[in-house]
């Protein structure tokens, strides 16, 4: 019976760090934002304004939920449910540490793979169930985004798995770092298999999949509705997209979705191109910089450091970057991304034969 | 009952008891986010019986693909058609429905007569497969024998539904297409 209880422990877990997370994103948020635009951002509430999403969660959980007299009303309530349960369950999947990860299951990247694209009809539930020409027009807008950029997605997370020989994301992560048991080489030439650190890095062990890696980065911020491919939300002609009508917490758990997503989706370049939870310090000769932070505590400091600089990359790029027209979206994604992602599948595969 | 039965039974009963609302419901959008919980307990009962990649799949094609398509199609198209397709039908018998029933019954019996028929607790290559310690242990890793397999033995149908789902594509950039006056 214990072993049941150790899964709903580690489920209740995940979802507490999912929340608070979200709490620290937006503050994070915020404050990026305001730093880029030359603002302050919150100061008010708490020091530096630091409780200001707590006091902003408060505030939701007190609204009133209104549905909408003319929305799908079952629709319409589980719309959220769905979005979020669907980002959450890709968590499962994810390794923190050496031997530390909810559930090694060995398809790991296909399975999450499958399960983000179950927010899709989540985001389309929301949109319809709302009964109102602004969501609908924003779930639309996001279906079509996200399975267009599904697809070099899945390609340039192909190229890795070519690379690596397996979809087992914890030993994607070992094959990284000064824990593998096989060979690895550096740009396929230089074998680093003893000093480990970023050498032995996915995006170092064959540089084209740096190319592969951009790619991903870009179709994973399409994938998480985030600007510049924010479109179904685009808050200048859409209100607010496929969340236009939620109030309260089942706004909340859009946001608390959105927010999620974004660290999943880093996490998971972490994992397959940046060395998973494995430390960036190689050895240097008798300085085994690689070898003294490699373990428990010092993979999930890692792990998360590399996740949240990605993130603050993702909010850099939101306040940088103007938003993209629908026909400039599909161009960049059918025409630039799918056939490089292409050419970084079919030199993964040239790689593999003849250089590791 | 051990739990995998419990989950079993679960499972079978979300699949079919969504699989009749989706059938019976007159709200076709509805029936169409119902369909996509009978999918997913479809892909949970192949999780039990141990064939993890099929649910996969299934999930990323018929959920993240295939619901999205339907979802789509019925948002393009007009309102008129849809409420011809909506309008409320009172008799469950009657002569259009003629084939639809036969076929159902048809299949059905079919279905009952596997069924019935199969004895799956003493079929002779499962107790063959049992006897060679040729089967899979819930530890087993599967997508290598898959990939081989399709690289193999399975090649030929592998690349002729290629073909197909080729034709498939380039048929629906003509029909799409818009035409070229002469």
């Amino acid at each position: 019976m214990n072993f049941y209880l150790t899964y709903f422990i580690v489920a209740i877990g995940l979802f507490s760090f999912a929340a608070f997370f979200a709490l620290f994103g937006v503050y994070a948020e915020r404050k990026i934002s305001a730093f880029i635009q030359d603002r302050l951002g919150p100061t008010e509430t708490g020091k530096f304004g630091s409780l200001q999403t707590l006091a902003d969660i408060l505030k939701m959980i007190q609204k009133e939920l209104i549905i909408p007299a003319a929305a799908d009303k079952w629709l319409f309530m589980l719309a959220p449910a769905v979005i979020f349960i669907a980002v959450y369950m890709g968590f499962a999947a994810l390794p923190w540490a050496p031997d530390l990860i909810p559930s090694k299951i060995n398809l790991g990247v296909y399975y999450i793979f499958a399960i983000i694209s179950i927010e899709t009809l989540g985001i389309l539930m929301a949109g319809w169930g709302s009964n109102n020409k602004y969501s609908i027009l924003g779930a639309m807008r996001s279906a079509a985004q996200i399975i267009s950029y599904e697809i070099p997605a899945g390609f340039a997370i192909i190229s890795v798995v070519m690379i690596a020989q397996t979809l087992n994301l914890q030993e994607v992560a070992t094959q990284q770092g000064i824990l593998a048991t096989e060979k690895i080489k550096f740009a396929g030439f230089w074998d680093v298999s003893a000093m480990g650190g970023f050498l032995s890095w996915n995006i170092f062990r064959a540089p084209h999949l740096i190319v592969a890696f951009v790619i991903y980065f870009i179709a994973s911020l399409a994938e998480s509705n985030r600007a510049p491919f924010d479109i179904p939300e685009a808050e200048s002609e859409l209100v607010a997209g496929f969340h236009t009508e939620f109030t309260g917490i089942r706004f909340a758990l859009v946001f608390l979705a959105e927010y999620s997503m974004m660290f999943l989706v880093s996490m998971i370049a972490v994992i397959l191109f940046l060395g998973a939870w494995n430390t960036p310090l190689p050895n240097i000769g008798s300085v085994r910089l690689a070898a003294w932070t490699t373990g428990m505590a010092w993979g999930i400091l890692w792990v998360t450091l590399k996740t949240l600089a990605l993130v603050a990359v993702q909010m850099w790029i939101r306040w940088t970057l103007p938003r993209f027209r629908v026909d400039q979206l599909m161009n960049l994604c059918w025409k630039v991304l799918t056939p490089l992602a292409f050419a970084c599948m079919l030199i993964s595969g040239v790689w593999r034969l003849w250089l590791m | 009952m051990s739990l995998v039965r419990i989950l079993f039974y679960f499972l079978s009963f979300i699949a079919i008891a969504s699989a009749l609302y989706a059938a019976a419901s007159k709200n076709l959008v509805r029936s169409i986010f119902v369909f996509f919980v009978t999918l997913f307990a479809l892909a949970g009962l192949y999780v039990l019986a141990l064939a993890d990649f099929v649910a996969v799949t299934q999930v990323v094609i018929y959920v993240g693909g295939i619901l999205v398509l339907i979802l789509f199609a019925f948002m393009l198209s007009g309102k008129e058609t849809l409420n011809v397709i909506q309008q409320p039908n009172s008799k469950l018998f009657s002569v259009k429905k003629l084939p639809a029933i036969l076929l159902a019954s048809l299949f059905f019996i079919v279905l009952l007569n596997v069924v019935l028929k199969a004895d799956v607790d003493n079929l002779s290559w499962v107790k063959d497969s049992v006897n060679l310690k040729n089967e899979i242990t819930p530890n087993a890793i599967m997508i290598d024998n898959i990939g081989v397999n399709l690289m193999t033995r399975y090649l030929l149908p592998f690349e002729a539904i290629s073909i197909l789902l080729l034709m498939a594509l380039v048929g629906a950039a003509h029909l799409s297409r818009k035409q070229v006056k002469a």
